[in-house]
């Protein structure tokens, strides 16, 4: 059984480079500033298939622009969901450009009404949530940041599962120059929120204490144990790689004693599926440190387990080799 | 006017803060005037088990409306609201520790 370490916090703030050192715009500027400016305005009015053209006509130049970071992350796709380098780089290809259209059904979020263009093909398992939910101490989503995850919690928000979406504030983006930071992180940030309204920042004081009030007014909070590290990381094997995950997540399940439903949202907003997992079944401890050792494992290998079956649907294979440890 | 905990209560809190979040002070070195989180640096993770060993040595549960920073960070407030909550008789709260 792998046994979870832990480290010191400051090892998971990668160092920002500093401004002097940035170009003044890269290419990486020039596409978010399309992508947050003309084409945001126009998501506002045009449908959906005109949207998806546009991605199509996109998607050969990302593809080429990206072909170095593709091409890296290879290797490690290779080895984690033990197929072969050419699997691995059509899963790499197919990753990017669902990564490119779920940005683009992140601007359709943004529209005043924007349910009734989320085509939910199905939700498998509910009665696992609606279980949990029974237990009356607030339910944890464990949710990995797969592309499909932000629509589906918009759409469960509808359809009266409102779940409080625990988030990164900043985004990290090291292929960003002066023009980017200047003007591309703020709209991110902003479009960030819009997308999901019902959210709260890992980086706020309170960001537990809010987590502990929705679950124990028994409501639902999505957390996605895959994403970056806060404070007090813990070292941890995942996918194959040494990273740092969020404890967090651990001390408000063993203090608030809510369920955890893993929730596997694929697809995109013209069809997309939900599918909840039975709770995970918690092993109770006195102290924090026995609590995530004895629980931990079976968090990561849900998750794993779902990357693995759905590899082109996971949107973190090139953050995750500068995240390493 | 601002409520005001009893000093006994006061001082329980004092040394469940210095105590659940292992600092190096004594629990006589914050004024009962002190916001916990300018005394010491506090992340979120840390509230939470400052609350949770509050609960515990307190035997109650802070209603979901009280979870917010003024008031865990805020002795006196905190202080008047377990008085409040002993009076009534709250229940004890389950947790898996």
């Amino acid at each position: 059984m792998r046994t979870p370490e832990a480290v010191p916090t400051s090892a998971s703030a990668a160092s920002p480079q500093p401004r002097a050192t940035l170009p003044l715009f890269t290419a990486n500027d020039l596409l978010w500033l399309v992508y947050f400016y003309p084409i945001c305005w126009l998501a506002r009015i045009l449908p959906r298939s005109f949207l998806y053209a546009i991605g199509k006509l996109v998607d050969p130049i990302v593809q080429i622009h990206l072909h170095d970071r593709k091409e890296k992350v290879v290797p490690w796709i290779a080895e984690a969901c033990g197929v072969t380098a050419g699997r691995a780089r059509e899963i790499a290809r197919r990753s990017l450009t669902n990564n490119l259209f779920g940005t683009l059904d992140d601007l359709l979020l943004l529209r005043p009404s924007p349910e009734g263009m989320l085509c939910c093909q199905g939700v498998e398992g509910r009665h696992h949530l609606e279980s949990a939910i029974a237990r009356g101490k607030g339910v944890i989503l464990l949710v990995g940041h797969f592309f499909a995850s932000r629509i589906a919690l918009r759409y469960l928000a509808k359809h009266g599962y409102e779940t409080l979406s625990v988030r990164n504030r900043q985004p990290s983006n090291a292929a960003e120059g002066r023009l980017g930071r200047r003007f591309v992180r703020a709209r991110r940030s902003e479009v960030q929120q819009r997308v999901l309204p019902d959210h709260v920042y890992v980086q706020d004081p309170e960001c537990t204490l809010k987590i502990m009030r929705r679950l124990r007014a028994g409501g639902l909070a999505a957390v996605q144990l895959d994403g970056r590290a806060g404070t007090n990381p813990l070292e941890y094997s995942f996918l194959g790689m040494r990273r740092h995950l969020a404890s967090g997540t651990f001390e408000i399940v063993r203090l608030s004693d809510c369920a955890v439903v893993p929730m596997l949202c694929l697809g995109r907003s013209d069809g997309f599926r939900i599918r909840f997992e039975p709770a995970l079944e918690i092993v109770p401890a006195t102290s924090r440190d026995a609590f995530v050792c004895a629980n931990l494992p079976r968090f990561v290998t849900v998750m794993e387990r779902q990357i693995i079956a759905n590899p082109e649907e996971w949107r973190l294979w090139n953050p995750y080799l500068a995240w390493r440890v | 006017m601002a409520r005001v905990g009893s000093r006994e209560t006061l001082d329980r809190i004092r040394r469940v803060f210095v105590a659940s979040l292992h600092l190096n002070l004594r629990a006589e070195d914050l004024a009962y005037e002190d916001k916990l989180d300018e005394v010491a640096a506090l992340d979120s993770v840390a509230l939470l088990e400052f609350v949770a060993a509050l609960e515990k040595e307190f035997e109650f549960t802070l209603e979901p409306e009280m979870l917010t920073i003024e008031v865990v960070r805020d002795l006196q407030q905190l202080a008047a609201y377990i008085d409040e909550q002993s009076v009534q008789g709250r229940p004890r709260p389950e947790s898996r520790a």
